[in-house]
């Protein structure tokens, strides 16, 4: 489903973020990056959605080297790639449901399929009584699952998520992890960045750990090490 | 994948009331330079339009004696007649001078009563083929010797400095014009960035869900084209208001120089649908390059 195929990666000019790095991720499978901040696990899910050019290598999503991509091709491999992040990225202007619609109105979805869409995905986050709350009323594991709502309405291939539990406490992360699961589980692949030993632990999935930018581990069933 | 119109309609509607200080900044932008590059566009008709009435004039007058002869004055015209440097002369009578005399010292009636039609000098206006004023001096002067008459006056002279004037005064409004015009769009351009700076997160969002370019840029490119619509507006209003002022004013009922400014209904129309197309115009093209900063990403 992702490859990366020595993929090198510098940030003006000398600041190596990722090194030689190679990884193939199959469909379905549920990934940790882990490393210390700094160790180039944001930049790994950045290269896989286009966001950034690797320097060198090549970067394959679902069979197609995505270097070649021409520009106007790239919302469409977006829209096959959900993405989170610690901070939400919610629009603190809209509703809870507004949030999740806005995702499919910017991408032309018909009016009917949005009106059926919208109140499921709600339902499957657990904040299906929350769906007409602003984002400040929420607490941060409800924002977190709107932006989960939001990366997933579209059913994408895959889920990139950047320590979405990283704001969250224990107990709030457990029930995002429970969320992401879950969507793993439907099929999608989900390559998720963390430096949450306990999680890592406790899931026990693959286990791809960074450090000042190359692989040093890549183990199946595996601990935050 | 079309845009839906009532997706359009309503980020556009939202984001214009979201943000009033920021709409309301885009639009008097909009209208200031627009009515300055209108003040401009008046300015300019209105110049032309003096040096258009001026030029028109006669371009030199041969004075007769007061008691020229019959023979002299019909020599003068024969001469005048025969010569194929002069388009056009005719002869003001003493009646006909008389008449511009008490025109002329309309608020002073006592001068007009110290004068009688008999005492007046009958003079012939000429209209030479060429406007060039060296052409104009030498023909003028072949008249200055001849019987009769008592001089020659050239309008040369002030035609001369009035068209220097007006030259300068038409270039100098159309660098203004074009100056606001430019700094119509930079003001626009930096009050969308600015906007679209408030909502870059709105944007990045759009652009991680996979939102193609176009439908990022379009609901800020309408949202643009209505604020330079409306502060468009704002500027065709505020020119109706001057020209109206103007033609209402004193000086204008006076003065035939002053009235020459006031525009009438058939250039206002074409000049507010320039400024119109205009604002709409800045505001659309100035969002479209405001935004597509926030696009390659
Ligand atoms: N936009 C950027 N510009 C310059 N350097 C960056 C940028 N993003 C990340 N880096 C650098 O690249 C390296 C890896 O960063 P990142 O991928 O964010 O690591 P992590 O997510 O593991 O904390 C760091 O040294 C960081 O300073
Ligand atoms: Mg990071």
């Amino acid at each position: 489903m992702i490859k990366l195929d020595d993929v090198t990666k510098t940030y003006s000019g000398e600041n190596v973020a990722l090194r030689s790095a190679n990884a193939d991720i199959t469909k379905g499978e549920f990934v940790f990056l882990v490393g210390p901040s700094g160790s180039g696990k944001s930049t790994m899910l950045r290269l896989m959605n286009k966001s950034e050019e690797p320097d060198s290598g090549r970067i394959f999503v679902a069979g197609k080297d995505i270097g070649k991509l021409s520009s106007w091709k790239v919302p469409m491999l977006r829209r096959n790639i959900g993405s989170i992040f610690q901070d939400y990225k919610l629009l603190p202007n809209k509703t809870v449901a507004e949030n999740v619609s806005f995702a499919l109105e910017v991408i032309g979805r018909p009016r009917s399929v949005i009106k059926t869409q919208v109140p499921q995905i709600c339902e499957l986050v657990g904040l299906g009584d929350k769906a007409e709350k602003y984002p400040h009323q929420l607490s941060g594991g409800e924002q977190q699952r709107v932006s989960i709502a939001r990366a997933f309405v579209n059913r994408p291939l895959i889920l990139l998520a950047d320590e979405p539990t990283g704001n969250l406490d224990p107990q709030t992360a457990i029930g995002i992890m429970r969320l992401l699961d879950r969507i793993n589980k439907t099929g999608t692949t989900v390559v998720m960045a963390t430096h949450d030993a306990k999680i890592v632990d406790t899931m026990q999935r693959r286990v791809i750990q960074l450090d000042t930018g190359n692989i040093v581990r890549d183990e199946r069933e595996a601990t935050y090490g | 994948m079309a845009i839906r119109f009532d997706y359009l309609a309503k980020e556009t509607g939202t984001n214009l009331v979201r943000n009033p200080s920021l709409t309301l900044a885009a639009v008097l932008t909009v209208a200031v330079s627009l009515a300055l590059l209108g003040f401009s566009l008046i300015f300019r008709e209105g110049v032309g339009r003096v040096s258009d009435r001026w030029s028109d004039d006669v371009e030199f007058i041969v004075w007769m004696r007061p008691d020229a002869s019959d023979e002299q004055i019909s020599a003068v015209d024969q001469k005048l007649a025969a010569s194929p440097l002069v388009a056009d002369h005719s002869y003001v009578n003493r009646a006909a001078t008389f008449a511009e005399f008490v025109e002329y010292f309309e608020e002073v009636p006592e001068v007009v009563q110290t004068v009688e039609p008999e005492q007046l000098p009958t003079s012939y206006r000429v209209v030479p083929t060429q406007t060039d004023l060296s052409f104009v001096d030498s023909l003028g002067q072949e008249y200055e010797g001849q019987p009769g008459v008592s001089e020659v006056v050239f309008a040369g002279d002030f035609i001369k400095q009035l068209n220097a004037i007006t030259g300068l005064a038409i270039n100098g409004v159309t660098i203004v014009a074009a100056v606001a015009a430019v700094a119509a769009l930079l003001l626009m351009y930096n009050t969308i960035r600015t906007a679209v700076f408030a909502r870059r997160r709105e944007v990045e969002v759009m652009k991680l869900v996979g939102a193609t370019n176009w439908f990022v840029r379009i609901p800020f490119m309408l949202e643009g084209l209505v604020q330079g619509l409306i502060g468009a507006g704002v500027a065709v209003l505020a020119m109706f208001g001057v020209n109206r002022m103007i033609r209402d004013s004193r000086a204008a009922a006076e003065l035939d120089f002053v009235n020459s400014f006031v525009l009438q209904p058939a250039d206002l129309g074409p000049i507010s649908l320039w400024l119109l197309l205009a604002g709409a115009a800045i505001g659309a093209i100035g969002s479209g390059f405001a935004v597509t900063r926030y696009l390659d990403a």
